[in-house]
């Protein structure tokens, strides 16, 4: 008779927060929601603008952690400036060691030169080599070349010098508008990785309400990320 | 004329919950997400108008300014601190870095009205010396 040890599924956290299309955001709520997710936490900062959020007489802080079996979950309402970015990657990294996750995933959004609005694509980046045969298995192109900045590059930084892999997935989006027809390509993408079944058909019914509903958060988020592209770089003038 | 009422979804992005103030509330009018940005040749103003068919569209413009204004193919309502709120249109007027060129031309697609801006180029020589 042979006996085998029953291996359980690797923990893996999702992260999303405002950012280019609020892309990260759209495919990270419809996921809590759609799995039907449970709160388990929440993250806090000194440095956080005092924010509370009232939905259905529920008080909810703005950075938030839900969990389903082996799937943690991340997902700020708030966009982070520059000085709480880095804050909140090693806040992350910590939530990280303390649960044994063993990837962390991304999801963002980023404009690309002719890219078709009607059918954005996902591209992928890694920072340890144990991820690659993922973007290639799923068939994600990956991101060659580029700028990353904000939140987004903290956590990368913050990631590729642990020993914890991470993925940020990067759909095609429109940077200044809300863009929740490039959250189904992520959320989709997400499902393939996971392998779970998320059916998208309500997001895809409530698109055009979620880009008037969202106008704030996504004018908000401008705001945040141009407070950075307005700090002066170290780098001299001449590289530039 | 179809009502919609707005429900996210039901763990909610919370952070537009003020995003109501820089509507017309009494005129039921939203203000539209909008961006210019400049490229070589043009100017490229864009407008996000969800919600919207390209026949209810109407761009007017002035020497330095360009105004939309769109009626939503269904109303839109929000319920926000208690109140319910309905809005039938979009309304903006954005106030350009250039003077407005005859030959700016506009395209409407997936709810995104892009207006392309051509730059005024002076003749003026600048001799080196």
């Amino acid at each position: 008779m042979k006996v085998s040890k029953k291996i359980s599924p690797e923990n893996v956290l999702l992260v999303g927060f405002p950012s280019n299309g609020l892309v990260g955001t759209f495919t990270i709520s419809y996921l809590i929601n759609n799995l039907g997710m449970k709160q388990i936490g929440e993250i806090d900062h000194p440095d956080l603008p005092p924010t509370l959020f009232v939905e259905e007489g529920e008080i909810l802080h703005p950075i938030r952690i839900y969990k389903q079996n082996n799937i943690f979950v991340i997902m700020s309402d708030l966009p982070f400036d520059p000085y709480l970015a880095h804050d909140f990657a090693e806040s992350i990294l910590k939530y990280c060691k303390k649960n044994t996750i063993q990837k962390i995933i991304i999801v963002s959004g980023m404009e690309t030169i002719n890219g078709d609005p009607k059918a954005p694509k996902i591209y992928g980046l890694v920072t340890h080599q144990s991820l690659e045969e993922i973007l290639y298995s799923n068939q994600i192109s990956k991101f060659l070349t580029g700028s990353i900045f904000g939140a987004d590059a903290a956590i990368i930084s913050v990631f590729r010098k642990s020993k914890i892999p991470t993925m940020i997935l990067y759909a095609e989006c429109h940077p200044f508008f809300p863009n929740p027809e490039a959250s189904i390509i992520a959320i989709t993408t997400l499902a393939k990785i996971l392998n779970i079944k998320v059916d998208t058909i309500d997001i895809q019914k409530k698109m055009e309400r979620l880009r008037i509903q969202h106008r704030n958060l996504m004018e908000e988020t401008i705001r945040t990320l141009q407070q950075q592209e307005n700090q002066p770089t170290r780098a001299p003038q001449i590289y530039r | 004329m179809i009502e919609n009422t707005t429900k996210e979804f039901e763990i909610a992005i919370t952070s537009s919950i003020d995003s109501i103030f820089n509507d017309d509330i009494e005129s039921q009018i939203l203000s539209p997400l909008s961006c210019l940005r400049e490229y070589g040749t043009h100017w490229l103003l864009e407008f996000d108008l969800p919600l919207v068919n390209k026949e209810d569209i109407k761009i007017t413009f002035d020497e330095d300014s360009i105004s939309v204004e769109a009626k939503l193919k269904e109303t839109y309502s929000e319920e926000k601190l208690g109140k319910k709120t309905k809005f039938e249109y979009f309304k903006k007027s954005i106030i350009l870095p250039d003077k407005i060129d005859n030959n700016t031309s506009a395209k409407f697609e997936n709810g995104r009205l892009k207006i392309i801006i051509p730059k005024k180029i002076s003749n003026h020589k600048i001799k080196i010396e």
